[in-house]
Formats: C-alpha cells, sequence, structure tokens
C-alpha cells in the first residue's frame, strides 16, 4: 500500500465535507460570456489589427499525395514583389518536426510528402495576396509514388497482416503505427459454449472538426531573442516544446499564449504545432510579427481528423443474454502522420467492448498510415467509432435473443462490485451509475411503450426508438504524466486572479473550476478574474484534452482554495474570536457560525492578512493516480474513473426517400457530481448535434488520388438550426471520491454514445441494420428495398 | 445601363456582377481571375420588378431572392412553386443578395430559380449595345458553367406565359439535412390540368445528363394528354424518365440513387400541383 | 503585386453611426476593410464563401455576408456591426436574452447570429419557432447551441414587446 499523497487527501476530504452548495451544480453565467456577447473577445485573427509590420506566412502545400521531392526551386518566387522570404526544410535551425506523439511528421516536407495538406515551402510576405500569389512560382519536382485511401490496402481486418504496398514511412519500414490487445480468458471455448453469436463488420468515416474558427498564429520576435506565439491550441505547453525544438530555442525562451477560441474539439490540439512554428520560424528570420492564417479549405485539409475505423466484432452469449465472449479487430485510419494515432487506438481499445461484464475477450486495435489526411484527436477519441460497432452488436444480440436491447443492456452493464474487461475493480468509490442513467434515461422517453407501439405502425413515416450505453475513462490514463496545476491569487483589495494552463474553446470547464474555488473560499464567482493560458504565467496543467479539465484542473483548484481558506479561517477566527473550523465566509461578509451578527467583511480579512504577512496566492497541485496497463493482456486499471452514460434516441424515417430526422435524444449521463449546471447541459446538448452530425450526414472523402472532394462548409454537412432535435439532459450524481466535489468529465462522453443510439433507432424504425456512418438516405433507401 | 452596355462592347473579358454571390466565390476559389468586374447593382432601381404585363410575367434580372419571396408570385395558387423554392433558397443573408439574373447566368447545376424557370418555359431577355436578344431559357445552357450570353451582353429580364387557372407549379430539392442545403436534386415542375387530363406539363431538374438544368421532354411528351392516375405516373417516371435521364456519382450520392429520387419526387410533384390546382386559391 | 495594379477608391461609409472617408482597393471585402481597418473585429470570417454566416452585417439595416461583398458596394450605405447594436454601456435586449439563456459558448457564430436576430425583430414583434429557424438556418453554430438561440430571440422578443431595448452591462 503507497502512502496517499496530501494532494489527494484533501480532494477526499473535501468530498466528504461538503454536503450543500451555493455555486456548485448551479446555473452560473460563464465568465466570458458579457464579452462574447458584445463582440469584445478578441480570437487569435481579431489580434492581427493589434501589430504593425507584420508579415505574412502562406504555406505551399504538395501537388500529389504521395511522392518523393526530387528537387525544389523557389528562385522564380523569391523575386516576386512583396516577397520577403521563402523557407524551405533545409532553413530550419532546429529539428524538422512537429509530430505530437510520435517524431513521424516534419513541419516542412523534405525528402517526400504523404498528404494532400503536406507543406513543401513557405512564403513570408507583405501581405497574404501576394505569398498567396507568389506560391504559384515555386518549382517542384515530384516523383508520384501510388497513393492509399483506403487502410484495407495496408493491412488485412482479419488476419491483421500488413499488406504488401509502397511504404507511406518507409523510413520505419513499416505503416502499422500502434497495435494494442486486450487477452482475457478463453474466447474459443468461450464462443463454443454460446448460445448465441452474432458477428458484424462496421465503418465509420473521417469526421471534420470544423469548428467555425480557423487556426491561426501569431509570432512575434522580441528583444531578448525569444519568440511569443499567440495561437489557437489546446496545449499551450505543446506547442512550446515544438516551437522550441524547430527553432533550436531552449523552452524558456518561447512563451505561447491560447487566447480564447471558437470551438477547439481536439482540432486544436496538434495543428498549432506546426502553425506556431511556422510563424515562429518567419519571425526569427524576418525580425518582424508573422502570422499564418488558415482559410476554411486549408483548416479542413491542414489539421487532423476523427480516425475511420474498420471494425469486425463477434460476441456470444448465453439464451439468458448473459455475454460470455467478445472479439474484436479493429483497424484505425490514421492518416499520414501518426498524430494522437497512437493514444486513440489504445483508448478504444480500453473501451471496445462497452460498459459490461465481459469474462473473455480478445480484441485488437492497429492503427496504420495512408495517404489521407492525417487523423488525430477528436471529441470522444476512438470512443464514438467502437460505440458505434458494440452498441450495434448489443442490438442484433437482443434481436437474435429475441430480448429487448435496454433488457440485455441491463442484464450484462456494470455495476459497483463488478469488474470490468481489464479486469479492473469497480467500487462505489468510482462513481457507478449506469444502471439509473439506463433506468431514468427509459422512464423519460417512455421506452418500453414506444417500441411496443412502433412494431405496429403503418405509412410511409416510421418511427424508431434505440438505445445505446457508453463509458468514458476520464482523463489520459497511460498516455503520459496526468497532473494539473493552477494558481489562485487573492489581491490586496479582494479581488482573485485565477491561473490555468487549461484552455478554452468554448467548452467552458473552466467555470467549473471557479465555481469549485469559489464554493470552497466562499465568494461570489464574480470576484474571480480568469487569465488566458500562457506558458510564462499559468502554470502547466498538462493539456486541454481527454475530459480531465473539471476533474485534473478541479482538483487543482480544490488543493489550492482550500489551502487558502485555511489560511483565511485562521485570520477570520483570530478577528472573530472563535475556532477556524467554525469561520463562515459569504462574502462580502465573514462571521462565526454561533455569531452571524459579529461580521467583518471580505475586504477586511484580506487587508489584514496583508498586513500579517499571509500569503494569499496558492498553487495547486494534483496528480492522478498511475494508470495501470499490461501490454500483451491489456489487463490493470487503465483510467482513474469512467463517466458512464444512457442515450435514448427517437427517428422518424421517410421510407420513400431514406431521409431520417432525428424527434427526440434524450441523455442520462453520469458525471459524478454536477459542479458547472450551465456547461453540462450546453454539453450534452451540443454534444448531441454534432454527434447526429457524425451518426447522418458528415463525411470527409478523399478522391482516389488523396485530394480531399469536399473541404467546405456546403460539401461537408454539419447539422443546422433544422436538423436539430430537442435534446433532454438527465444527470446522475454516482459521486467519484477523488474528483473534485465527485465531479467526472464530460467533454468527450457527450458524444461517445449519440451516433450508436441514432443508429439503433432507425435499424428500429426499418427493421433493417446499416453498418456504417454516416447514415445517409441513400444507405436507408437501398436498405429497404434489398 | 447604356454605361454599363458600353463598357461591356469595350472590355468583353470584364465579368458582371450582380450580388456577387457567385462571382465573389468564383473569384477567391481561384477558378476566375477577372481584371475588371461590372458592377450591375446600381442598375437594381430599373431591373427589379416582378409584373404581369401584356400576358406575360416578367421577372427583372436584378431581382433579389428575397424580393421573389415577397412578389405576387408566392400569392398566386399557379406560382406556388416560387413559395417553394424561396422558403429553401440558401440562406436570408445571400437571399438579399443572389438575383434572378444571377441564378441563371451561372450555368450551375443546382440554381434552383433557373430549374423552376424551365418549368415555366421561360425566355431570357438579353441586351447589348447591338440590340435585344431574345432566348429560351432551355436553349440557353451550353456547358458546364456556360450560358449563352455573348460577352458584350447584359442579362435584363426573364419573362414566361401568364399560365392558365388550372395550372400550378411545384419545386422539391432534396438534400441529406434539413437546412441550408446545396442538394443532390432539384425537381421542378409545372402541369395544367383539364378535369382529370394532363394538358400541358414541364418537368425540369438539376441536370438530365448535362451538368446544366434540362427538361425530361421524352416524359412530358409521355405525360401528354393522359389521364392523371397513379398508374400513369408510375410508367412515365418509372419507365419512361430512365430512358432519358442521365445522372451522376459523385461524393454526395450515386447516380442510382439521384434517378430514384428524380422518380419519387417527380410524382410528388405533380401530385402537390394536382392539390393545389383543386384549391386553387391562395393557399399553398 | 497585385495590389499596385489597381488604383484605391475612396468610399463614404457610415459605420455603427460614425461617418468614414476610407481608401480601399477595389478587390477589397467589406469583411476586411471592417475588421482590419476600422478594427471592428466583431465581424468573423469563418469561411469566405458565405457559407456560415459568422461574417453577417447589416448594411442598410438588411442581413448580407460581408465576406461576399466588396467594399465599394458599401458606398453611401450604412453598416452595423455588432459594436454599434446598443449605446456605450449598454446591451440589447437580444444580447440579454443570450446572457439569461446561458446560450454563448465559443461565441464565434454570436455576432452574426445577433444581427440576424435584429434584422427579424425588428420587423417581426413576434415571431414563430419557423420564422426563427428561417433567420437562423443560415448561422453555423459547431457548439451546438441552436435550440438556446430559438429560445432568447423568444425572449428578446418578449423583452422587447414589454419595451426594454436596452439593459446595462453587468459585470
Amino acid at each position: 500500500m503507497s502512502e496517499v499523497p496530501e494532494y489527494v487527501k484533501i480532494v477526499e476530504e473535501v468530498f466528504e465535507k461538503y454536503k450543500t452548495f451555493i455555486y456548485v451544480g448551479k446555473h452560473i453565467r460563464r465568465w466570458d460570456a458579457v464579452d462574447k456577447v458584445t463582440g469584445r473577445t478578441k480570437f487569435v485573427a481579431d489580434l492581427i489589427p493589434m501589430y504593425r509590420n507584420l508579415v505574412y506566412v502562406y504555406t505551399v502545400r504538395t501537388k500529389y499525395a504521395h511522392a518523393l521531392i526530387k528537387s525544389i526551386d523557389v528562385n522564380e518566387a523569391l523575386k516576386h514583389p512583396g516577397v520577403l522570404r521563402v523557407v524551405t526544410a533545409k532553413d530550419i535551425p532546429g529539428i524538422n518536426d512537429a509530430g505530437y506523439v510520435i517524431p513521424d511528421q516534419p513541419l516542412i516536407a523534405d525528402r517526400k510528402v504523404r498528404y494532400v495538406g503536406d507543406a513543401v515551402a513557405l512564403i513570408i510576405a507583405e501581405d497574404y495576396l501576394t505569398a498567396r500569389e507568389a506560391a504559384e512560382k515555386i518549382h517542384v519536382e515530384y516523383e508520384p509514388l501510388p497513393v492509399i485511401t483506403d487502410p484495407l490496402e495496408v493491412i488485412d481486418l482479419k488476419t491483421l497482416r500488413e499488406r504488401k504496398h509502397v511504404l507511406i514511412h518507409d523510413e520505419k519500414g513499416t505503416d502499422l503505427v500502434a497495435h494494442y490487445k486486450i487477452r482475457k480468458g478463453d474466447v474459443e471455448k468461450a464462443f463454443k459454449e454460446a448460445d448465441v453469436v452474432v458477428e458484424g463488420e462496421y465503418r465509420t468515416q473521417f469526421q471534420e472538426h470544423a469548428y467555425m474558427e480557423p487556426e491561426a498564429a501569431i509570432a512575434i520576435p522580441e528583444p531578448d531573442g525569444s519568440v511569443t506565439v499567440i495561437t489557437t491550441t489546446q496545449c499551450p505547453f505543446e506547442v512550446r516544446r515544438t516551437v522550441a525544438k524547430v527553432l533550436g530555442l531552449s523552452q524558456n525562451m518561447v512563451r505561447v499564449i491560447a487566447p480564447l477560441m471558437g470551438g477547439g474539439f481536439g482540432g486544436k490540439e496538434d495543428v498549432a504545432n506546426e502553425i506556431g512554428a511556422r510563424a515562429a520560424l518567419a519571425a526569427r528570420l524576418t525580425g518582424r510579427p508573422a502570422v499564418v492564417i488558415h482559410t476554411r479549405e486549408e483548416s479542413i485539409i491542414g489539421h487532423s481528423k476523427r480516425h475511420p475505423m474498420v471494425a469486425w466484432y463477434r460476441h456470444g452469449a448465453r439464451k439468458d443474454g448473459t455475454i460470455v465472449a467478445v472479439e474484436a479487430n479493429i483497424v484505425l485510419d490514421t492518416g499520414a502522420y501518426a498524430s494522437l494515432g497512437p493514444f486513440v487506438a489504445w483508448r478504444a481499445t480500453v473501451h471496445s467492448v462497452g460498459p459490461y461484464k465481459v469474462p473473455n475477450a480478445r480484441v485488437d486495435t492497429i492503427a496504420v498510415y495512408t495517404n489521407n489526411v492525417y487523423a488525430g484527436a477528436f471529441r470522444g477519441f476512438g470512443n464514438p467509432q467502437v460505440h458505434f460497432a458494440v452498441e450495434s452488436q448489443m442490438d442484433k444480440l437482443a434481436e437474435e435473443l429475441g430480448m429487448d436491447p435496454a433488457e440485455l443492456r441491463l442484464k450484462n452493464l456494470l455495476r459497483a462490485g463488478d469488474r470490468t474487461v481489464h479486469g479492473q475493480l469497480l467500487t462505489p468509490e468510482h462513481g457507478v451509475g449506469l444502471e439509473e442513467c439506463l433506468l431514468k434515461a427509459m422512464e423519460v422517453a417512455k421506452w418500453r411503450e414506444k417500441r411496443a407501439l412502433y412494431v405496429k405502425q403503418v405509412g410511409k413515416l416510421r418511427k424508431g426508438i434505440g438505445v445505446a450505453l457508453m463509458w468514458h475513462g476520464n482523463s489520459i490514463g497511460v498516455e503520459g504524466a496526468d497532473y494539473s496545476s493552477v494558481s489562485i491569487i487573492i489581491n490586496r483589495d479582494g479581488s482573485i486572479t485565477f491561473r490555468t494552463g487549461l484552455t478554452d474553446f468554448g467548452q467552458g470547464a473552466i467555470q467549473g473550476l471557479i465555481n469549485i474555488a469559489a464554493e470552497i473560499l466562499g465568494v461570489p464567482p464574480s470576484y474571480f478574474h480568469v487569465e488566458l493560458a500562457d506558458t510564462s504565467s499559468t502554470p502547466d496543467a498538462g493539456p486541454t484534452v481527454a475530459s480531465r479539465s473539471t476533474v485534473m484542473g478541479g482538483n487543482a483548484t480544490v488543493n489550492a482554495a482550500y489551502k487558502l481558506r485555511k489560511r483565511l479561517n485562521e485570520v477570520a477566527a483570530k478577528m472573530l474570536g472563535c475556532s477556524p473550523d467554525d469561520v463562515v465566509i459569504k462574502a462580502p461578509d465573514v462571521y462565526c457560525k454561533d455569531n452571524p451578527e459579529k461580521k467583518i467583511k471580505w475586504g477586511e480579512l484580506i487587508e489584514q492578512c496583508f498586513w500579517l504577512g499571509v500569503p494569499l496566492q496558492e498553487f495547486g497541485f494534483f496528480r492522478a493516480p498511475f494508470a495501470e496497463w499490461e501490454e500483451e493482456t491489456g489487463q490493470g486499471a487503465p483510467y482513474i474513473t469512467y463517466t458512464f452514460g444512457a442515450i435514448i434516441a427517437e427517428v422518424t424515417v421517410d421510407t420513400e426517400t431514406g431521409g431520417v430526422k432525428v424527434d427526440r435524444i434524450i441523455t442520462a449521463y453520469d458525471i459524478g457530481k454536477v459542479i458547472n449546471k450551465v456547461g453540462a447541459e450546453l454539453h450534452a446538448e451540443g454534444g448531441a448535434v454534432q454527434g447526429l452530425g457524425y451518426a447522418l450526414m458528415e463525411e470527409l472523402v478523399h478522391d482516389p488520388d488523396g485530394r480531399v472532394r469536399n473541404p467546405n462548409l456546403s460539401t461537408y454537412y454539419i447539422p443546422t438550426v433544422k436538423d436539430t432535435p430537442e435534446v433532454i439532459s438527465i444527470w446522475v450524481e454516482s459521486g467519484y471520491k477523488r474528483g473534485p466535489f465527485g465531479a467526472k468529465g464530460l467533454g468527450e462522453p457527450s458524444i461517445n454514445g449519440i451516433a450508436a443510439a441514432i443508429a439503433n433507432a432507425v435499424a428500429h424504425a426499418i427493421g433493417r441494420r446499416i453498418h456504417s456512418l454516416p447514415i445517409t438516405p441513400e444507405k436507408v433507401f437501398f436498405a429497404l428495398r434489398k | 445601363m447604356d454605361d454599363a452596355l458600353k463598357f461591356l462592347s469595350k472590355e468583353p473579358s470584364a465579368v458582371p456582377m450582380a450580388g456577387g454571390t457567385e462571382v465573389m466565390v468564383l473569384i477567391r476559389d481561384g477558378v476566375i481571375k477577372p481584371k475588371k468586374l461590372l458592377d450591375l447593382w446600381p442598375l437594381k432601381k430599373k431591373l427589379s420588378y416582378v409584373k404581369l404585363e401584356n400576358g406575360l410575367v416578367k421577372i427583372g434580372a436584378l431581382t433579389t431572392a428575397s424580393e421573389l419571396s415577397r412578389s405576387f408570385l408566392v400569392k398566386d395558387h399557379r406560382y406556388l412553386g416560387f413559395k417553394d423554392l424561396v422558403k429553401n433558397f440558401s440562406t436570408h443573408f445571400i437571399r438579399n443578395l443572389a438575383t434572378v439574373g444571377g441564378n441563371i447566368g451561372c450555368a450551375h447545376p443546382m440554381s434552383d430559380i433557373a430549374t423552376l424557370l424551365l418549368a415555366l418555359d421561360a425566355k431570357v431577355k438579353l441586351v447589348s449595345t447591338e440590340g435585344v436578344r431574345v432566348i429560351p431559357l432551355d436553349n440557353a445552357f451550353v456547358g458546364l458553367r456556360k450560358f449563352a450570353r455573348k460577352p458584350n451582353e447584359l442579362i435584363t429580364e426573364v419573362f414566361f406565359n401568364d399560365k392558365p387557372k388550372n395550372s400550378s407549379t411545384a419545386f422539391i430539392k432534396f438534400d441529406r439535412r434539413w437546412g441550408h442545403s446545396m442538394g443532390y436534386i432539384i425537381v421542378a415542375t409545372y402541369m395544367e390540368l383539364d378535369g382529370n387530363v394532363i394538358k400541358d406539363v414541364k418537368l425540369a431538374y438539376d441536370s438530365v445528363g448535362e451538368p446544366y438544368p434540362g427538361r425530361a421532354k421524352k416524359t412530358e411528351e409521355f405525360l401528354k394528354g393522359k389521364e392523371f392516375s397513379g398508374g400513369v405516373l408510375d410508367k412515365a417516371f418509372n419507365e419512361v424518365l430512365p430512358r432519358e435521364m442521365r445522372r451522376i456519382t459523385d461524393y454526395r450520392a450515386s447516380a442510382e440513387y439521384r434517378l430514384e429520387l428524380s422518380k419519387i419526387l417527380s410524382k410528388k410533384a405533380l401530385y402537390i400541383i394536382k392539390e393545389r390546382i383543386e384549391r386553387g386559391g391562395t393557399r399553398g | 503585386m497585385v495590389s499596385d495594379e489597381y488604383k484605391p477608391v475612396t468610399i463614404r461609409v457610415n459605420v455603427n453611426g460614425k461617418d468614414y472617408v476610407i481608401d480601399v482597393k477595389p478587390y477589397e471585402r467589406l469583411i476586411d476593410v471592417l475588421r482590419y481597418k476600422l478594427g471592428l473585429t466583431s465581424v468573423k470570417e469563418g469561411c469566405g464563401r458565405g457559407e456560415c454566416g459568422a461574417c453577417v452585417v447589416l448594411m442598410d439595416g438588411k442581413p448580407i455576408a460581408s465576406c461576399l461583398t466588396l467594399a465599394v458596394r458599401a458606398n453611401g450605405k450604412k453598416i452595423i456591426t455588432l459594436e454599434g447594436i446598443a449605446p456605450p454601456g449598454k446591451i440589447h435586449a437580444i444580447q440579454k436574452a443570450l446572457l439569461d439563456t446561458h446560450t454563448i459558448q465559443c461565441g464565434f457564430c454570436v455576432p452574426g447570429i445577433i444581427l440576424s436576430l435584429k434584422w427579424l425583430l425588428d420587423s417581426n414583434p413576434n415571431p414563430t419557432d419557423e420564422e426563427i429557424k428561417d433567420v437562423l438556418d443560415g448561422h453555423l453554430c459547431r457548439c451546438g447551441s441552436y435550440l438556446r438561440f430559438i429560445k432568447a430571440a423568444k425572449l428578446a422578443a418578449q423583452y422587447i414587446r414589454e419595451g426594454k431595448i436596452y439593459f446595462d452591462v453587468e459585470g
């Protein structure tokens, strides 16, 4: 038994202590709402007018999706009036790499190009139009190579062996990037003894983040030789690492600032490495502030996507519905570069069998390279894909068994006291509210009535209702060191400065942290001022990913606020004449529990702390317990806890055209404790919309030569207001003992099960199953007529 | 107007721009790189109208989609196809800029207004310093994004015969999302009934085989003079239409699906027209 | 350089109640003039093709896509951007309604939507859900706040019918 660190003990103590709440769990207006509604908020591109003497950086991209570079001639472009420099790979002072996990991604292509977005040169010019014009004068001699857009050309789905092909990453000798496994029990034996076996092949598509704000970066060369980079990034410290690496600087000579962003969803996790480094390079080379700004098309072609999946699943169960075995081969297309692919493949593996008791399992997940746009982080991170597959399987199983799909799930879902497929024992301390989620969703949706009613329907319009369960491990598991930190500074006048390296791209998790600090300190959220993530002043909170902000950032906040409160209590106790534990702070009032008449003001208390030399700033730190994962068997404790959820979707299908309308989505998420009520509701609603797009209409398509067919917002379909159904959100609070006030994350869970539920609803409506996303009207049309 | 025409005679390579919703996009995408643009907006007052004159419905080329939605057309049972069209025409801030002349001048298959005008058998008035030329809209599309406008001409008006009381129009656009759609296919139909007999029918689509809006004339011929019935419609669209319609497969949808949709939505459109004729009032 | 071939044109335009005389290139877009010459960065560029609605401004009261409009077209016109929708220190009923319904997430689509809703409510004090959706249809919101925008539009309409057009900015 290892010692429980103090920062964990504090979280657990706070979890036990607080039973009633003033701010936590209430509808609190976001700290940035007024700025956004008045248009004051400056996104990166809005900062451009603040700089003079800017240079513009245009990325010249390859003509071919796969080719060797024989030569590159920049002389004609250099002579173009208004062009200052043309940068190619050989001009990079440091290391030519922008990869997030694996160093496989040159910032500027040197030897070969692997996808249509690969940069072959950067043009630095006085204005954007000039740079774009000069791009046509760059002459590259290519030796085209065969283009692979189908991952099954790289690997066989059944045998999982690499196929012979012209390697994309020939320097590695293989195009298999990562391989994760689960080996539990004896699947062969279990399948032989199973009463019912169902199998299926499932495919999902490239999904594009399509955040409304395209990526941008401004780099300013500082007088002391350092460089400041302001960019659209969810991971400012990662950008710093890459910029320092590319420029050959030490990290303390690079400062990265992340302003508020117009959407991220994982898409701004690693692209800023590239554009930040390009801007910084230009700034260094010209000595002037440099701007990289993407058009929508450059954004779509030039940043990561959601991994497409091809998966084969097989489920075995007993007559009474108990699952006895699951096996799966999962192939993920990570495109030209790994990006966060290895982590996505791992998360997909961990969650591959769904939130169920599975005594025997064999899962293999392999991520492969192709010449498609590279795939990386996207809300859900492998989970929307595998949940589509596994939840479709569950419905198939239910059909085969003649059981109601919800009943089948009730039979097998994980409860406290059960072990996950990795052998992780789930206890009440983890907060296991999955059953409650499903039962509540069923009740609100009138599940049983509708399942019975819709069987009897006639006519061209058919209604359907479908269910999906989902789970999502919180934070980053074995992906790396999992820690977070915040700084809370109470200024002399009582106003509070809040600093965290966590970023905001609309999700608003930072409001949760404010609510936590407000609750513990006893002050209204309006006392806080949130500073932008800045590697020079805000502490490294880890990346804003993996639905970890509320849990990890929250725990760090708990720690900082707790320690500050202790000190404040000490001083107030002396001023009021009672014991520190009896001090009540309801700012601006401070008083003793048994003597509310005798009040002092918050301002007085702070001033007194100042005079006594009591430090009014605190650094809060939290590190998650190390995750455990056995490479060969996938056994261990991969995540600190899981967010659970049940989603029920109701659809109407027009059998004449195949058109699908989603009428209603009911979500029930177990997030341990609702900290930020507004944020939680917006996530349930927004995740439903984005998941609906994934289910029914979104698909980024590549031509056989690797070009993106639909790189703008009229050709890539995202849901509009007229596609959006009513969303009812239900909250289950199972209390995760090591989360802030018991909280778990929601960022990604809110999308994981949506497409799966909609797919099941459509299958229910038309009596046929579609095995690939998106479920377009065409697929429904032909399924009905087969 | 005279200035505009004189300018075009001198600079035939200049691109006339109405609302700009198409031209600006083409320039941005690098598809066209004009040295000179002729801004037509100052001619707006002169060329924005929807009127009935001498038995002809005349629409000025600079009438915006918004103005169409406020014209008498959307209230007249015969022209309710315009009501269908404007409801799904792009977005409200584009409708304030997009013009009838621009829509037909682009000669893009997904030109909503052009397709409906085709079903109304409209003619186009082209004006230049040399005079006036009138061509049927049916002959005006000559290639992908190629309209039969000579470089020194301007489209000033489209017009069609005021239709008989026992006729109507319908316009259907289908896509995989419910809002803001580009469309898989467009179906624009006109039909005149004499009792239950199809006296006249026009079927226009975003594409019948060429990369621009066209009419399914064989199917029209088949339907003319026949009883309006489920059986007749089935024969027309299940058997005759496939003989003259060639669809394409692209990333949005397959040719097969587009053809099937064309069949289904054509029938639907004609049923809508029948209902509109029967109701014959101002309700759509 | 492209820009050298074209002489600047002088335009006179009233933006948010103030008259401006600006030299623009004939090919310059209105969105760039508003953002970079006048510093009105509430006007956002999401796509450059009039497909997302983020760049919507009111020109002579009507919503247009500023990314598809040449600056020279604004000559002699009145433009309103989000910065000019309420007097200094105050917010418009639509802005208040957005705050009260907790609609805001990333905020990028918001300025365009507020202006479109202003256009709607200026002429239609009691819009139906359908009418609101028709106006919101052109605006893409990836964060998914669509349903709340509808709620906010109805709430704003209510405020306006009650005579409450401007509110104090709190916080």
